[in-house]
């Protein structure tokens, strides 16, 4: 029967392995991912890096979009969950299919949505801002560098919530009902059962999904930029996946790109350990 | 229950080996593919040189706006007219993405029309690379009638986009060619009365008649501030002339500090600035909705080229609406100008059967091939009087921006020196995208000359070390 591994093995191996290896191996060369020989030259497109301003900028957008959207998604999600669950609400069937629906949809059709909500005369957002008698903070949201990144950030939210939403729903479900039962005997108020009940029980569910959440943004954040803002104003929407692409495909800078992958991987990876030290049982 | 789980292991066996099996076939054929190949460069080879019209031809072309049907027919043309040849044609939108795995291979196909923003990276790395076929002979062979480049517009074998090594060398051979510039809408311009402005003085004084009728004076496609290129390169034409140009292509530094650069970047900033001056939220739009508000009388100006009308036949106008091309302006009352688009085909050094490639390479530009190109992608070939064989295909708007160029309209065109192999700079991204810093006011002009001057000290010193 371990035969039948076999070629999930090999599969897994041509198509996953190899070409991670190929990124590794590839970013050590000077190479312009089309005709010619690659060039070996150690370190230096990693050095270069951190003397390439664009780069700099879009990974501290990434930062950004990192730390902002998870934890501004996961306290949607889990407060969402617990609402929905906790208060035994008639229609938490449907509120919780529509809080789901975003994550059914495809990030270019969020993306498009979004970018006509955001649209500067015709938009929803500027037209509701105007019509409540608060016109003059109407502005053009993706066009101005202080709002641009708030602006995909809130996309992000809102295409995510939902999902994590109904994970912590799966999850609070399967804690015992006692629990609450003996904490509200007890006079706890429902939000103190949120924090002492809630919260600890799903902390293996909360801590995959802080991962999860992270690296998301990393993939989601190349389909939605690239559609609303195409990193714009002057990159100070770009993120390091565009920035990654727009190395290897229109500056025919493959190595470097690939050393940008590298440092991505490198990076998510560390901030995967981080995040998974400091949610530790043993630290809470 | 074992029964079950018996049947589950043997179908998943049975559906990973079947997955085996597709993978092996795939590489099969792959490689008999490669021994076809192989066999005809064999064959030509041994027939000799003279029989030049022999053998099999791949040819890669973008499919976009102007559909395939002209490649079809060329080809089949080709064949009948070269008995014993076979072309086989691959056309994509996404033409980069199919061909690139082939040219890594070293197996790139014998001739490549590549357009298309996402597609033209490619060719930069050809360019890069020098892996294009020198097509020198081409253009000067002479079948009778004068040599193959005296058909050629004046001006294009010997621009960048042509001769990229400047070394007068031509690797890229013309193919379809736009013209690019400020539109406006003519029947709004006819109704009131208003003469196209032929200065900026006169385009900046139509602000007010522009805010009368309810639009801003100036947009353009926000989020891609590249179109911008459109109002600055003939600009800086006008005003420094081909000298100003170079220096502005070629990375010298001094370009930044030069009047030109204050006057020509200062006309951008001067519609950000002035009441009325640019649409508001110009800078979040991207290229459809501002072209969509532009035609629904938002604004009076937008830059575009000659493919505006067929990009946007489906978006909603103001009643009337219709399309009147302008160029751009002159500043000291000279001649309007424009600039010129023209797109390329490559034949790659490493193409199997070049002699062949070079043979279909000039067919294309045969009159019946022009008029056919015309007639099916509705185009207009980089050609002396290219325009008036296209005329009863193209619309009488698009006919009238090529006709202004015959009446004195002044092209302009130009690309940006190829930066040095592995540098992390895109000169073409760096020098407009900061624009929209510029319109925001987060930048001042000096500012933003002066990172410039820095960018360009960088690349130029590149470009010296990889000398």
């Amino acid at each position: 029967m371990a035969v039948c591994l076999v070629p999930g093995l090999a599969m897994f191996m041509l198509f996953k392995l190899y070409p991670t290896i190929q990124v590794f191996y590839k970013s050590f060369y000077l190479w312009t991912g089309i005709g010619d020989k690659p060039k070996f030259i150690g370190f230096k497109n990693f050095v270069d890096m951190f003397r390439d301003d664009a780069f700099l900028l879009s990974l501290r957008n990434t930062g950004f979009l990192m730390v902002i959207v998870p934890v501004f998604t996961l306290l949607i999600a889990l407060v969402n969950a617990s609402i929905l669950t906790r208060t035994k609400l008639k229609e938490r069937g449907l509120y919780r299919t529509l809080f789901f629906f975003p994550s059914i949809l495809s990030f270019v059709v969020i993306a498009i949505l979004w970018s006509f909500i955001y649209h500067p005369t015709l938009g929803f957002l500027n037209s509701g801002l105007e019509l409540t008698g608060l016109g003059q903070y109407a502005m053009p949201w993706l066009g101005d560098s202080r709002t641009v990144l708030w602006a995909l950030a809130v996309t992000m939210i809102w295409q995510a919530a939902g999902y994590y939403m109904v994970i912590y729903m799966a999850g609070i479900d399967g804690i015992s009902p006692d629990l609450y039962e003996a904490a509200s005997i007890d006079g706890a108020t429902p939000m103190k059962q949120f924090i002492h009940i809630t919260i600890p029980m799903l902390w293996e569910i909360i801590r995959i999904t802080i991962i999860f959440s992270i690296n998301g943004v990393l993939s989601i954040s190349f389909v939605i930029v690239t559609i609303m803002t195409a990193g714009g104003p002057d990159r100070h929407s770009e993120v390091v996946m565009t920035y990654l692409y727009q190395q290897a495909f229109t500056n025919s800078n493959f190595g470097y790109a690939m050393a940008i992958g590298v440092f991505v991987f490198a990076f998510s990876v560390l901030l995967s350990l981080i995040s998974n030290k400091l949610t530790e049982r043993g630290s809470y | 229950m074992k029964w079950n789980k018996f049947l589950t292991v043997v179908s998943a066996c049975a559906l990973s080996v079947s997955l085996i099996a597709g993978c092996g076939n795939g590489g099969s054929s792959g490689a008999s593919g490669a021994n076809e190949g192989g066999k005809d460069a064999a064959g030509s080879g041994g027939d000799g040189s003279k029989q030049v019209a022999n053998g099999e031809l791949n040819v890669a072309v973008f499919q976009g706006g102007y559909g395939r049907e002209y490649w079809d027919q060329v080809i089949e043309a080709f064949m009948k007219d070269h008995p014993g040849t076979k072309i086989n044609l691959t056309a994509s939108p996404k033409i980069a993405e199919l061909v690139r795995p082939k040219i890594v291979a070293g197996n790139p196909p014998d001739l490549l029309y590549i357009a298309g923003g996402d597609n033209i990276p490619l060719l930069d790395g050809l360019i890069k690379d020098k892996a294009l076929l020198d097509l020198m002979d081409i253009f000067n062979e002479n079948d009778g009638s004068g040599p193959l480049k005296d058909k050629i517009l004046p001006g294009v074998l010997e621009s960048r986009a042509m001769s990229p090594y400047g070394d007068g060398k031509i690797y890229l051979a013309p193919f379809n060619f736009g013209v690019l510039g400020l539109w406006y809408n003519k029947t709004l311009f006819d109704e009131k009365g208003f003469q196209p402005p032929k200065t900026w003085d006169e385009l900046f004084a139509m602000n007010a008649a522009a805010k009368e009728n309810g639009r801003a004076l100036f947009t353009y496609q926000g989020i891609y501030p590249g179109y911008l290129e459109e109002v600055i390169v003939p600009a800086i034409y006008d005003l420094g002339g081909q000298k100003a140009l170079d220096q502005f292509f070629n990375y010298d530094p001094e370009f930044w500090k030069s009047d030109v650069f204050k006057q020509v970047w200062g006309n951008i900033l001067k519609f950000a600035n002035e009441d009325n001056g640019l649409m508001k939220g110009t800078v979040a739009l991207n290229h459809t909705q501002a072209q969509t508000a532009f035609m629904q009388g938002k604004a009076m100006f937008i830059p575009n080229g000659t493919w505006f009308e067929d990009e946007m036949k489906d978006a909603p106008r103001e009643s009337g609406f219709q399309f009147g091309f302008l160029g751009i302006p002159s500043f000291s009352g000279g001649s309007v100008k424009a600039q010129s688009n023209i797109e390329q085909i490559v034949i790659p050094a490493k193409a199997k059967n070049p002699e062949l490639a070079s043979e279909f390479l000039k067919y294309i530009y045969s009159d019946e091939s022009i008029k056919l190109n015309a007639e099916k992608s509705k185009a207009v070939m980089a050609v002396k009087d290219a325009a008036d064989l296209a005329k009863p295909y193209i619309s009488e708007s698009t006919y009238n921006v090529y006709k202004a160029v015959d009446n004195g309209m002044e092209l302009v065109n130009g690309t940006f020196q190829t930066v040095a192999k592995g540098s992390k700079y895109n000169p073409k991204d760096d020098v407009y995208k900061a624009i929209s810093s510029l319109v925001n006011k987060q930048m001042t002009l000096e500012e933003y000359g002066q990172k410039m001057y820095d960018m360009y000290t960088e690349v130029s010193k590149e470009l010296k070390q990889a000398q």
